[in-house]
């Protein structure tokens, strides 16, 4: 029998997880996210458990792991409750301090707080940090604050309110036009209206009277973004609810969560949660004593990034090879086993309970004309703070960047941002005030893609860049269709052959070429948008081509074979650390006097040039 | 039935058409490698890129797989689509060098050389996969299948051994557009490259000429339910021994 048999029920639990949950509870939230995770959170755990336990506090202090919180930079994340303080770097002998003077006490460790780079100040709060006071956050509403595996955490929240509201004051049809009034658009990068699909896939479903299926697209593969990955981990019930929502509309029973295989915290979280979900009667047979039934199964990707194209998604969930095919029909028409099928990203779904919750007019108040709403980025590269990011859709490049993220690791030069994945585009310093919205980054030859961005500083080439996503996509081409299969293969060996310094004159107009083709006759979306790399880079950055084509010669001094080092005899004092360093006995010189780099036998790997504390080893 | 435009064209055809279909029956010439009538279109090899304009909107897409509809507006040779085109059949010339009939091919396309190197200059497969499907949706055997992802792809059969269930009906050699598929015949078994397929075959009771793979045989045998004498002999004797009955009247 599921527990919560009505809405009432559901009413009744809320308000006996609130009650328990008073604002001035003593609350450790630990980030469990993979980026803590990476940096030692997991090891944290039990030390936390254990100390809580020596000091009596077992069942006085509420323990929660909870799911990414952005900052990544700065992990292992720790926050004390009620007082809020922000602890950063956490390391397992912090952990009895935290727990003597913050919990006990009441007192922060000053220690453990975050210091701002540029000022020096010392911040208490997480919402005093320009990181987190710029964002706002819908999609990842919950993350950092609700224990994923524990659904009281999320209703407490307001979880399921939405899914209530729906099934007992609104029609289907009154869900989708609430939907597609909010002007809500898919998150996964397409940015298609997210409420227009739903109505054609309900009314695909009517007409040919048959079942129809909603999937969410968990298969997030872009190098460098996370933002699926930190809500899948962090708040999986928002997601079950907003699919739940979306079946309601479309008249839907069956679900799918395509989630891609490397993130077993994810596939966990889920799996768990929809085990939750439904002991507590919110999936299954008649949903909160509605009438509605809705089941959802979770699919795990194979490790292919192009399952992340919904029909090589599809046809990867029926069982075959995860190759993408002709969507002239589309898959709201004829997806999942030729079934209308409706398909969104995980944050898509996401942000469905908060517009059913608050109303369409509240969330098209946020953003710009076209986009709404706000979108999640997971800056990575060369930036201060790494991390995730929700922002307002229409704030600046510059604003994420340099405000939120705190500008270019090292004091260094901006060069360029990627946006959009490896099929979106770099742009240049002078696009920093660009809103970033679909449209706009559209048409600065960019694109919004799932919401990754990776920062470049000044010493990165972008002939090297756009090198290194085109070898990506290169591997990651199904090699079902002509020009991605064959045309990256030689997009490739011609950039791979620039920054070799054998280049040819003829060699940026054959690129252009092969773009133009791959734009216009590939198949899927992977091979439309692979050449945005290149063709991105040759419009903002074509003097480093040509650099690199017709002098030889690498402008921000990074490609091997186009560089030579140097020492500055002005510079160098002989302190010999380049000396022992050089792995192939290049350097030369005695202690105290100037040294010098034989150029015969350097094999530019760049090593003295770190080593130096001087600054005395030149690159050219 | 749905009405629309091929190169000024009207034409009429039924909504489950695809627009290459149409076009073959109006006599209206779009090249296609992957593409043939008895098997699923695949999309693979873009040579049958069309510009499409419907609603307003004009895009390049695959005509095997463009399915005919009412207003449709087709172009089959505009500029854009003879560029690409020419690229796309480049490409493939640089993937295939040794597939005399892709050379040949490529002159009508107007393409007599590419720009590209070749990694495989003996590779005559541009891996449209025809042989893949005819032989999973016709011969319903599907002893060949695609292997591997990108630049590693290849057309193979499981577990790259010699076919356990392959009857050796040659479909497989009969649709593939580049000559990649090779059928010699040594003695009584019929063998099959790159597939590494030997497949025996029948020989006449009466000349002891192979003429038919034994399983094939089997296979019609089963089907019809009837042992007939002639299936054991090969076509010219059985010719022989018809007109000797009918003209002699003895059996």
């Amino acid at each position: 029998m599921p527990f919560l048999t009505d809405v009432r029920a559901l009413e009744e639990f809320r308000a006996q997880a609130r009650a328990k949950r008073p604002a001035d509870a003593r609350v450790i939230c630990l980030c469990g996210g993979t980026g803590c995770r990476a940096s030692g959170s997991a090891t944290l755990r039990p030390v936390f458990e254990r100390c809580l336990s020596e000091n009596g506090l077992d069942g006085e202090v509420d323990f929660r792991v909870t799911g990414c919180h952005g900052l990544c930079e700065y992990g292992p994340l720790v926050i004390v409750h009620p007082q809020r303080y922000f602890y950063q770097r956490v390391k397992p002998e912090d952990v009895p301090e935290i727990v003597h003077e913050s919990v006990i006490a009441g007192r922060p460790v000053e220690r453990l707080l975050y210091k701002d780079p540029a000022t020096g100040e010392v911040k208490l709060r997480e919402d005093e940090l320009p990181f987190y006071n710029r964002q706002q956050r819908i999609a990842m509403r919950d993350n950092g604050i609700i224990d994923p595996l524990r659904i009281e955490d999320y209703i407490a929240r307001g979880g399921y309110a939405a899914l209530a509201k729906a099934l007992t004051s609104m029609t289907p049809e009154e869900v989708i036009e609430e939907v597609e009034k909010s002007g809500l658009r898919g998150r996964g990068g397409g940015g298609f209206p997210t409420g227009r699909k739903w109505r054609s896939c309900r009314e695909a479903g009517e007409k040919r009277g048959e079942i129809r299926y909603v999937i969410c697209n968990g298969d997030e593969g872009d190098p460098g973004a996370f933002m699926d990955e930190g809500i899948m981990e962090g708040n999986p019930h928002a997601i079950i609810e907003g699919m739940t929502i979306g079946a309601y509309a479309i008249g839907s029973h069956e679900g799918f969560i395509y989630v891609r295989a490397e993130y077993p915290l994810a596939v966990k979280h889920l799996s768990v949660a929809v085990e939750q979900a439904r002991e507590y009667g919110l999936l299954g047979k008649n949903i909160l004593g509605t009438g509605f039934s809705f089941d959802i199964k979770i699919a795990r990707g194979g490790g292919a990034f192009v399952c992340g194209e919904s029909t090589a998604l599809m046809a990867s969930l029926e069982g075959k090879a995860g190759e993408p095919r002709s969507k002239y029909i589309h898959t709201v028409e004829s997806g999942l086993w030729e079934k209308p099928t409706n398909l969104n990203n995980v944050e898509t779904w996401a942000c469905v309970p908060p517009i059913i919750l608050h109303g369409a007019e509240w969330f098209a108040s946020i953003g710009t004309e076209e986009s709404k709403g706000t979108k999640v980025f997971s800056v990575v590269g060369k930036v201060e703070n790494t991390g995730l990011v929700e922002v307002p859709m229409g704030v600046t490049l510059r604003e994420i960047i340099f405000d939120i993220c705190g500008g270019i690791k090292g004091g260094k030069k901006f060069k360029a941002v990627q946006t959009g994945g490896p099929s979106g585009g770099c742009l240049p310093e002078s696009m920093l005030d660009l809103p970033v919205d679909f449209e706009h980054l559209a048409e600065a030859g960019s694109m919004m893609g799932s919401g990754g961005m990776i920062v470049m500083d000044e010493e990165t080439c972008m002939v090297d860049v756009a090198r290194y996503f085109l070898e990506f996509l290169t591997e990651e081409s199904c090699g079902k269709c002509t020009p991605c299969r064959e045309g990256l293969r030689h997009m490739l060996s011609i950039l791979t052959r620039i920054t070799k310094g054998e280049g040819q004159p003829g060699d940026i107009e054959t690129l252009h070429e092969l773009a133009d083709t791959l734009a216009d006759a590939a198949l899927c979306g992977l091979g439309t948008t692979a050449a945005n790399p290149v063709l991105s880079t040759l419009r903002y950055f074509e003097d480093e081509y040509h650099a690199h084509v017709y002098e030889k010669r690498c402008p921000a001094g990074f490609c091997r074979e186009l560089i030579t080092f140097s020492i500055d005899p002005e510079a160098c004092n002989g302190c010999h650390a380049c000396f022992a360093a050089c792995p192939t006995q290049a350097i030369t010189g005695e202690a105290k006097k100037p040294h010098e780099i034989d150029q015969a036998k350097c094999i530019r790997c760049g090593v003295c040039r770190i080593t130096c504390r001087f600054g005395a080893v030149k690159v050219k | 039935m749905v009405h629309f435009t091929i190169n000024g064209v009207e034409v009429e055809a039924s909504r489950e058409e695809n627009v290459l279909q149409v076009a073959r029956r109006y006599g209206i010439y779009i090249p296609a490698l992957c593409y043939h009538e008895a098997v699923t279109p695949y999309a693979s090899c873009r040579l049958c890129i069309v510009e499409a304009k419907q609603g307003g909107r004009t895009r390049v897409v695959t005509a095997c797989t463009y399915p005919a509809r009412d207003g449709l507006e087709v172009q089959t040779d505009t500029e854009r689509i003879k560029a690409r085109r020419r690229v796309v059949m480049e490409l493939l010339l640089a993937q295939a060098p040794a597939s005399e009939k892709l050379w040949e091919f490529a002159a009508t396309l107007g393409v007599t050389s590419t720009r590209f190197p070749s990694e495989d200059p003996d590779n005559k497969c541009i891996l449209c996969g025809l042989c893949e499907r005819v032989c999973r949706e016709q011969a319903g055997v599907a002893s060949i299948s695609f292997a591997y992802r990108g630049r590693h792809r290849k057309l193979t059969t499981p577990f790259e051994e010699p076919p356990d269930f392959c009857k050796g009906c040659t479909a497989c050699a009969y649709v593939c557009p580049t000559g990649a598929v090779e059928v010699r015949l040594a003695r009584n078994l019929l063998e099959l490259q790159p597939w590494k397929a030997k497949v025996e075959m029948a020989v006449c009771t009466e000349c002891g000429t192979p003429y038919a793979p034994t399983a094939e045989l089997k296979e019609v045998t089963e089907k019809v339910k009837l042992e007939l004498p002639a299936l054991n002999l090969c076509p010219a004797c059985r010719r022989k021994i018809h007109a000797k009955t009918v003209v002699m009247g003895k059996s």
